[in-house]
């Protein structure tokens, strides 16, 4: 008993740096400011008409600007977060998720409406979307529990209540806030965290059998199931009103062709493409790219996750593992999400296209999390640490 | 650590990160990247045509309208280029123009309130704001300095198109007139208006959302196609004498509710002239033409502005004065030659005439006898004939002249309904003529029965049929009639467009005469014209004559079936009208002129052969000559003076001679030192012209005197004394009761010795 415990003492320490502190992996560090600067670029063009719109024809570079700031905090953090070890992370999983919780409910109470939705909270003059912090502390929690379990993770009561109770302390309150889509990733990404961590196929078959009955009950108590899924598959019905955003989207797409009409003049970012700057940028990527920049941009993104994982699959420990894999996959299912959406593969949801869509908490929390992976890269050349070693 | 506590081992959860990394690195971007190509390679085409239609805006470049010409290539109908002045107020915004001090400058230049203007520019949700249309090319110019000489961005200028119609109210109604958006609305215009237009171009531009200027847009553009122009038969010489008769007429007669009349090729169809008065100009075509509706409505209007706006008052006097003048403006643009069915009268006793004639049922011979009244069996009232002594024993040729409706009463008997009604069928009574012009009527006939079946009916309609009563016809479909009555039995589909080119001067389209029916046998035709001149040379309609001329013709007076007064009584309101043909030997022209209700106060009896006749006379006088149509020898010639002076007297009388002049000579010089009349004058053929040799003439002016009521040889005693030639025109014949009724000048106005002045007489006892 003592000897367990010790052993559970000594299993909780915190990860110490074990051998030589390596540079990061650089091809995941080239792919991720590649992205960025095409993300940019790409910013600027999109939301060139819009800004000047909203600015009164003064001023092209409004979101640029703002995004382009936010991009330097981002690399910043992404440098900050790649030296910063990753047992600090593992120590500070529990403090950082109840953080996040009581941000989420803060937002309930003190947030800011924007476009209609609360999501926003104001903290020393910056804005940004608590959701968004809570994305990554939920994956911190999970990699922590996933150590912390261990052989157990394949046993209901943990593999499936104890992560189950571990996410729904993040999905409750984000239900609250009616955030559907950060719902929908968070749940993706939670199931693909705990098929990781060994829970037994069969619960995450069962759950996402359940959560599929949830999903169809819930969107038909809400009630415009059927308009929805009318937009989704005949957009062309109600081209003026329901299909309206999905049919400019395909517009652009379509109309950029091999090649596109060239950088920065798309026609659709003229206010037809709604959203055009941030969750449909990709569109007007495609009308001005055409069918070659946008491969181009599907093959970065590729190359990103696939060494993601590479990484994930070279780290250190498990829990360095199992937090690079979360992190990826949480880059992976946006980046898949939003494409699926933009092209009408699937029925609308409001995630945005990281590195690229408009947005400075996103984006910035993207480049820490980057930065967290480049960390965990630093390992990638060494042996494994036996769990018993630690 | 044991193993059992590893859980998955390393293996096992590399195995299911790598499942994740194919799955999410590679396998979900493999459909996304199949739906891009098929987006983009496979439906490219689909949904850049679709991305197009969305992001570019046409507009309309207005074509140029063709022109409407008359049959001597004058312009009728014509565009000038005016230009159509707009604000852009985004871009005044932007470009931080002082829009106060603007407006003010703007809204003297264009007339308009400054205030509206400021309005105009303060909506900077738009981009398109007219604050000028069609303006004159001088008012664009000013505009067009002030915003240059200020650098002001963001007043624009579009060139645009007016119609214009250089010859003002002249057949006014026939050409018609465009609207505001220069579509046709009326007349020629409005039929003739898919040709007139021509194919407006078209600038595409793509255009951003909320109308955003995009930097990488492209226009396109495809010309317009300029409208085909439009020829008439209509000669506007032609129609200003139809038009100049029958204002004189309508003044002379103080005509109450205007007059109309048209001429046209009896053998062709083709419309020369078509007349509706009061008229209006098509330049200006929402004003009243007629001046004392016009007197009126400005009367009522200043009545109005006195009353407070939103009183009651002014509710009602907005009304009325709306409705008064929408009602003037619908009545003068109607063209009622075609639109508006009038009770011929007796001028439809041709067709029943030829009708019979042509059947068999009378011959020249058939004798008739007229007490002044009768009872006609199938009829219950007395029938009247207009000469209330009756016309006594006639034949045929006497019927017609004396227009004796005792005498048609019985013809109509001896035709029978049946035959009656099938002639009334073939002359086109119950049909529109298919002239080429909008909103023809067909008039309104008896019910076939009524006519036909006179055991049931009686013969009431039959007998008033006969001779022009209770229907209505248009006047075209009556000229129609009687001109297939006099050009061999050829019924005609009348035409008013000759031909219509393109703006390469193409022909498109070329309108030939048609025959539609034979109506009568050539022989019966042949008959009929003999008799038709009849009426002119011994009959009713003496004084349509022209001199030189074989002028044939009807007259008609009718009640009117359908006004009645205030109180519901029928009102004997009447029109009065004359059909008039030229020349009778081969008929060419047939000129139809009718003036609704002639005042009783004129005291001139109302009757067509008194007041529409001598209106057809002068028409047919006037366009004859002008026409080419021969003149018979021995009639009056009219001579242009030459200029004598210099001239010995000897010289002088041998051109007088030439001239078919004589001469009188006063004074002792060697030459020529004055001549009355002077050079360039027109004299009547034989006139003396007086010659002063070195003496001046006495008093150079003279006062006319007021020749009406005078016959000829009083006439033409009150014109030696003075020195003055005369030119007669109307009923030619010499006789006690044909008098002067018009003169060209005024009484007492002074002239020179030697001026012509004609004098239209005509023989005010005649009755019809």
């Amino acid at each position: 008993m003592a000897a367990e415990r010790h052993l559970r003492a000594k299993e909780n320490r915190p990860l110490r740096k074990y051998g030589r502190d390596e540079s990061v992996d650089f091809p995941f560090l080239f792919l991720v400011l590649l992205l960025l600067g095409i993300g940019l670029t790409m910013l600027y063009s999109a939301s060139y008409a819009q800004s000047l719109y909203d600015t009164g024809y003064q001023n092209s570079a409004r979101y640029f600007l703002k995004q382009a700031v936010c991009a330097v905090i981002g690399i910043l953090a992404m440098y900050g977060f790649s030296r910063i070890p990753v047992g600090f992370w593992y120590r500070m999983a529990w403090p950082l998720y109840g953080a996040s919780i009581l941000l989420l409910l803060s937002v309930l109470v003190f947030g800011q409406k924007v476009n209609g939705a609360r999501r926003w909270i104001n903290i020393a003059g910056i804005r940004f979307q608590p959701s968004e912090v809570a994305k990554f502390t939920m994956i911190l929690l999970l990699a922590r529990l996933t150590r912390e379990f261990g052989s157990r993770a394949e046993k209901f009561r943990y593999g499936v209540l104890g992560f189950g109770l571990a996410i729904m302390g993040i999905l409750v309150p984000l239900a609250l806030e009616k955030h559907l889509s950060a719902i929908l990733l968070m749940g993706m990404v939670a199931v693909v965290m705990m098929f990781v961590a060994g829970t037994k196929i069969k619960w995450l078959l069962g759950g996402a059998a359940a959560a599929g009955v949830f999903v169809v009950v819930y969107i038909s108590f809400m009630g415009y199931a059927g308009d929805r899924v009318t937009a989704w598959l005949h957009p062309e019905l109600d081209p003026g009103d329901t299909g309206y955003q999905i049919l400019q989207s395909l517009y652009a797409i379509g109309s950029g062709g091999l090649f596109g009409l060239g950088l920065g003049k798309s026609r659709q970012k003229y206010l037809y493409l709604p959203f055009q700057y941030n969750d449909y940028i990709f569109p007007v990527i495609c009308e001005e790219l055409g069918l070659v920049g946008a491969a181009v941009i599907i093959v970065l993104f590729s190359a990103l996750i696939l060494r993601g994982y590479w990484i994930a699959l070279r780290a250190r420990d498990r829990f360095s593992t199992v937090l690079g894999a979360g992190l990826v996959t949480l880059m992976a299912l946006q980046i898949i999400l939003n494409l699926c959406v933009v092209t009408n593969l699937l029925p609308s949801t409001g995630i945005a296209l990281p590195f690229f869509s408009y947005g400075g908490t996103a984006l910035a929390m993207n480049l820490g999390e980057m930065g967290v992976v480049l960390q965990i890269s630093r390992y990638r050349n060494q042996r494994k640490i036996q769990e018993a070693d630690i | 650590m044991g193993k059992q506590q590893q859980g998955l081992t390393d293996h096992g959860q590399h195995r299911r990160i790598l499942f994740a990394m194919f799955l999410f690195g590679i396998a979900a971007f493999v459909p996304i990247l199949l739906r891009l190509h098929q987006l983009m390679v496979r439906q490219y085409d689909y949904y850049a045509s679709l991305a197009l239609r969305n992001q570019t805006r046409t507009t309309l470049v207005t074509a140029d309208r063709g022109n409407i010409y008359d049959c001597n290539m004058n312009i009728l109908a014509g565009s000038v280029t005016v230009e159509n002045v707009y604000l852009d107020p985004r871009e005044l915004r932007q470009a931080k123009v002082d829009i106060p001090a603007l407006a003010q400058v703007l809204g003297e230049i264009l007339g308009k309130d400054p205030q509206w203007i400021e309005e105009q520019a303060g909506d900077i949700t738009r981009r398109y704001q007219q604050i000028g249309a069609r303006v004159e090319p001088e008012v664009a110019a000013r505009i067009r300095t002030y915003i240059n000489s200020q650098g002001i961005s963001g007043v624009h200028l579009e060139p645009g198109s007016r119609r214009t119609y250089p010859m003002g109210s002249l057949a006014a109604q026939v050409i018609g007139f465009t609207d505001a958006s220069n579509q046709g609305v009326e007349g020629v215009e409005l039929a003739y208006d898919s040709f007139l237009r021509g194919d407006p171009g078209r600038v595409v531009t793509t255009k951003g959302n909320n109308e955003m200027d995009m930097p990488f847009s492209f226009e396109r553009y495809q010309h317009a196609q300029p409208g085909c122009s439009v020829i008439l038969t209509l000669d506007s010489t032609v129609q200003r004498c139809l038009e100049k008769q029958l204002q004189t007429a309508v003044q002379r007669y103080q005509v109450q509710n205007g007059a109309f009349g048209l001429v046209m090729n009896c053998k062709t169809g083709e419309i020369l002239a078509m007349a509706t008065l009061e008229s209006y100009d098509p330049n200006h075509y929402q004003q009243i033409g007629d001046e004392k509706i016009r007197a009126d409505l400005e009367a009522r209007k200043a009545r109005m502005d006195l009353l407070p706006r939103d009183s009651a008052d002014y509710r009602r006097e907005k009304e009325a004065y709306d409705k008064i003048r929408t009602d003037a403006q619908l009545r003068q643009w109607r063209n009622r030659v075609i639109a508006d069915g009038y009770e011929p009268g007796s001028t439809f006793k041709v067709l029943t005439m030829a009708a019979a004639l042509d059947t068999g049922a009378i011959d020249l011979n058939t004798d008739f006898y007229c007490r002044g009244a009768e009872q006609i069996p199938g009829r219950s009232q007395l029938l009247h004939c207009w000469r209330h002594q009756g016309h006594g024993a006639e034949k045929t040729p006497q019927a017609l002249q004396n227009s004796c409706n005792i005498a048609f009463a019985h013809i109509a008997l001896k035709l029978g309904g049946e035959r009656f009604y099938e002639y009334i069928q073939k002359f086109g009574i119950l049909e529109k003529t298919g002239i080429d012009l909008k909103g023809e009527s067909k008039g309104v006939f008896f019910d076939k029965s009524l006519i036909t079946n006179t055991e049931k009916w009686g013969t009431a309609s039959l007998t008033s049929g006969s001779f022009g009563q209770t229907f209505k016809i248009t006047p075209l479909q009556l000229v129609r009639g009687i001109s297939s009555v006099v050009n061999g039995g050829k019924l005609l589909e009348p035409y008013i467009v000759s031909e219509v080119l393109d703006d390469q001067g193409n022909t498109v389209l070329r309108q030939e005469p048609t025959v539609v029916r034979q109506t009568i046998s050539p022989e019966t035709s042949k008959t009929m014209c003999s008799l038709i001149r009849s009426v002119v040379t011994n009959g009713t309609a003496k004084n349509a004559a022209v001199l030189g001329y074989s002028v044939g013709g009807k007259t008609g007076t009718s009640e009117k079936i359908d006004v009645f007064d205030e109180n519901g009584r029928r009102v004997q309101d009447k029109i009065v009208s004359f059909v008039g043909i030229a020349p009778m030997d081969d008929p060419e022209y047939i000129v139809l002129a009718a003036l609704d209700t002639p005042s009783r106060e004129t005291g001139i009896y109302i009757s067509g052969g008194v007041m529409a006749a001598p209106t057809v006379g002068g028409v047919l006088g006037d366009i004859l000559p002008y026409l080419g149509v021969h003149r018979e020898e021995g009639a009056d010639t009219q001579v242009l003076m030459e200029d004598f002076t210099g001239l010995t007297p000897k010289e002088a009388k041998k051109r007088l001679e030439e001239l078919g002049l004589t001469g009188k000579f006063q004074g002792e010089a060697e030459t020529v030192t004055e001549q009355i009349p002077t050079a360039g004058q027109a004299v009547p053929g034989g006139s003396e012209v007086l010659l002063y040799l070195g003496q001046a003439p006495g008093s150079r002016e003279v006062r006319v005197p007021d020749f009406r009521g005078m016959n000829r040889q009083q006439a033409a005693d009150a014109a030696g004394s003075l020195g003055i030639y005369l030119r007669i025109s109307g009923n030619p014949e010499i006789a006690p009761q044909i008098t002067v009724t018009a003169q060209s000048e005024a009484p007492d106005s002074l002239i020179l010795p030697g001026t012509t002045i004609t004098l239209e007489f005509t023989d005010t006892t005649i009755r019809d």
